[in-house]
């Protein structure tokens, strides 16, 4: 407090902010459906949160640690100063070091593609004002409603034709498989950027071209990471294609080198290395997650109007 | 810098009969500041937005100085543009926002910083040139947008609203700001406002809009002075205009108990025997209860400066508004007569709306 500074102030009675200031008369009132909603909430987030601490725990832990103390914190590995042991195990056994390799540039390269080939066909279908195009951005979003699974042997049969049945066959179909979804998600973004950006763009001289890359594609930022982050945890985790159409182990997934994995794991009671298997597959999604997780929502669209 | 020239203009919108704009001939002077305004759905910003190219023209032509522009795009009609939203890059720093059009027109880069700087430095924004236009007021963030217009210095400037998301304190200091700011780039300018204040304190000429046909094109002088026809008159002013309706007795109207006598220019000017007379509030003089129109006070508004009496007649029960100076001890519920000054009326024929011929 700089009250010395002014001389003829009286010294004035402290006031303090109150850390939480009051909510609206009536918001805070306790319902039954919001008791009830909150407790779900909770259940599910303590669920999922034992779920992830049950799978990180016990990749730290013996097969007979797992069995009989599900919930304690890992100790024999520990105590034997190994504690890595079971990612050590996976690691060697399942072939992951190859198949990080393949699945970083598979789901990469698909992820990037699928966002490169979506971007712009939002765009057209929201902001260009084609004739039919509401009609267009519909017929791509029904391909959100066919299971994959359904059309999986036609496209099998398809691809082994024409000797695609491999990881590039793979990649074009995450690529097609992904983009209903990320179309329509990105028509959502473009469709609420303001017109007066697109109408100033206009006047300050730039060609179409140009207003999607200056100043369209940087203000669906948010929108562009979203899509990414999504398709890749998505194409991270899939598994049901690769097993399909992945047959030569060196050009395994992850998840699909650790399906075999399962069955020799499995066979030889390495539960430990099993999970350490999982907990490899599963943490670098989630910690992409929570990285980029405020980045997806800070709104970049903030003070463009008024 | 050039003239602008509508000619029978007219901007129809799909599914709609009527047109948006219905064939407006319109000529702004080189330099000049003309003001559009009307009420809200008049056809005002369809206007703006035809002579800026984002807005198709169905009929009629636009020209710039002598060229057509009515099939021209946007980036080449020379023409700038602030928005009523102001339309910033919000992920373009100020420098960037002002300078885009620049970069665009691939101008070498020291020019292009010099003619930001410049721009910045004419709307007090050199501090800001660095940031986003998230971290500015209000108040900063109109005048990015003005920078991004002047920084071209184009043949006409276009504005659509720009001062309606300030607020009202900041609205009458960036009025004059921009108001002087033109006359002395000495650009073209057609200003379009829903605001009869902004576009009398701001327009060399003012065009009166509605239902997309140009009323009236004249000075602020003359549209006050001279409405053409009874919607400029309810329209400019404010308070609005008193009007009434009367017929025609003999050879002039009756107010109250006042007889206006009719010109012989007047009464063959009439297309039936309805007459509107209007008197602006400050147009009234006030005597003792009977005296011209019997009126009660049934609101008193004290401004300060000003007073607004809302008096209801007995006979009509209509109510008049009247402006007498600030301070003056009227007192709801006082009896009280209205009498026109002399001069004061403003005649209109009841069927067309048209001004009858001044005396």
């Amino acid at each position: 407090m700089s009250a010395a500074a002014a001389p003829s102030a009286t010294p004035k009675p402290v006031r303090k902010a109150p850390r939480k200031p009051k909510p609206a008369p009536g918001s805070r009132r306790l319902s039954p459906l919001r008791i009830l909603g909150s407790v779900i909430v909770w259940l599910f987030t303590a669920g999922n949160l034992l779920v992830l601490y049950w799978l990180i725990s016990a990749s730290f832990k013996t097969p007979v640690e797992i069995f009989t103390k599900p919930f304690d914190l890992p100790y024999q590995w520990f105590h034997a100063g190994k504690p890595f042991r079971n990612f050590v195990y996976a690691w060697n056994n399942a072939g992951f070091g190859d198949a990080v390799l393949t699945t970083v540039v598979l789901v990469g390269l698909a992820t990037v593609a699928t966002v490169a080939v979506s971007a712009p066909a939002a765009y057209a279908l929201t902001r260009l004002g084609v004739r039919g195009s509401g009609g267009m951005t519909n017929f791509v979003a029904i391909g959100m409603g066919v299971p994959f699974q359904t059309v999986i042997i036609p496209l099998f049969v398809v691809l082994s034709k024409i000797h695609f049945d491999n990881q590039y066959g793979l990649f074009v179909l995450y690529v097609a498989l992904s983009i209903p979804f990320t179309v329509f998600l990105l028509t959502g973004f473009f469709r609420s950027l303001p017109d007066e950006l697109e109408e100033a763009a206009a006047i300050d001289g730039a060609s179409p071209t140009r207003t999607f890359f200056s100043v369209m594609l940087p203000l669906a930022r948010g929108g562009l990471i979203t899509a990414l982050i999504l398709n890749a945890i998505g194409l991270w985790n899939e598994t049901l294609l690769a097993i399909v159409f992945l047959k030569d182990q060196a050009h395994f997934t992850l998840s699909r080198a650790l399906f075999t994995f399962y069955g020799a794991a499995s066979y030889q009671s390495e539960y430990g290395g099993l999970i350490a298997g999982v907990a490899i597959v599963v943490l670098p999604m989630l910690v992409l997650y929570l990285l980029l997780a405020r980045r997806i929502i800070t709104g970049l669209t903030l003070g463009a109007g008024k | 810098m050039s003239s602008v020239t509508f000619t029978d203009t007219t901007r129809f919108y799909a599914g709609v009969e009527k047109p948006a704009v219905d064939g407006l001939d319109l000529e702004i002077a080189d330099g000049e500041f003309l003001v559009l305004v009307g009420p809200s759905g008049c056809g005002k910003s369809t206007t703006l937005r035809m002579l800026a190219g984002l807005e198709g023209v169905d009929d009629g032509t636009i020209h710039i100085g002598d060229r057509d522009v009515t099939e021209l795009p946007p980036k080449d009609r020379d023409i700038a543009m602030v928005f009523q939203n102001y339309a910033l890059y919000p992920h373009m720093t100020v420098g960037e926002n002002i300078g885009f059009h620049l970069k665009i027109a691939k101008m070498a880069k020291e020019e292009r910083e010099k003619r930001v700087r410049e721009a910045a430095e004419l709307l007090d924004l050199t501090a800001y040139l660095d940031r986003k236009p998230a971290k500015l007021s209000g108040g900063q963030r109109q005048r990015v947008a003005m920078g991004r217009a002047i920084v071209r210095e184009p043949s006409v400037f276009l504005m659509d609203e720009p001062l309606s998301n300030l607020d009202a304190k900041l609205r009458v200091q960036t009025r004059t700001q921009i108001a002087s700011l033109q006359r002395r780039l000495g650009v073209t300018t057609l200003y379009v406002t829903h605001d009869q204040v902004e576009a009398m304190t701001m327009g060399d000429r003012v065009t009166v809009l509605s239902d997309g046909v140009l009323q009236q094109c004249d000075t602020p002088i003359g549209l006050f002075a001279r409405p053409v026809n009874v919607f400029v008159a309810g329209f400019i002013g404010s308070p609005a205009m008193n009007l009434l309706e009367s017929t025609v007795d003999g050879e002039g109207v009756v107010l109250g108990g006042t007889r206006i006598p009719l010109t012989p220019a007047q009464r063959s000017a009439l297309t039936g025997p309805g007459v509107v007379v209007g008197v602006r509030p400050e147009g009234w003089d006030l005597g003792e209860a009977g005296t011209g129109i019997d009126a009660v006070v049934e609101v008193v508004e004290e401004l300060g400066s000003d007073q607004y009496l809302y008096c209801r007649t007995s006979g009509s029960d209509k109510v008049f508004t009247v402006r007498t100076p600030g301070m003056a001890p009227w007192q709801r519920g006082e009896k009280l007569g209205l009498a026109p000054k002399p001069g004061a009326v403003h005649l209109f024929d009841a069927a067309s709306g048209d001004r009858l011929p001044d005396a």
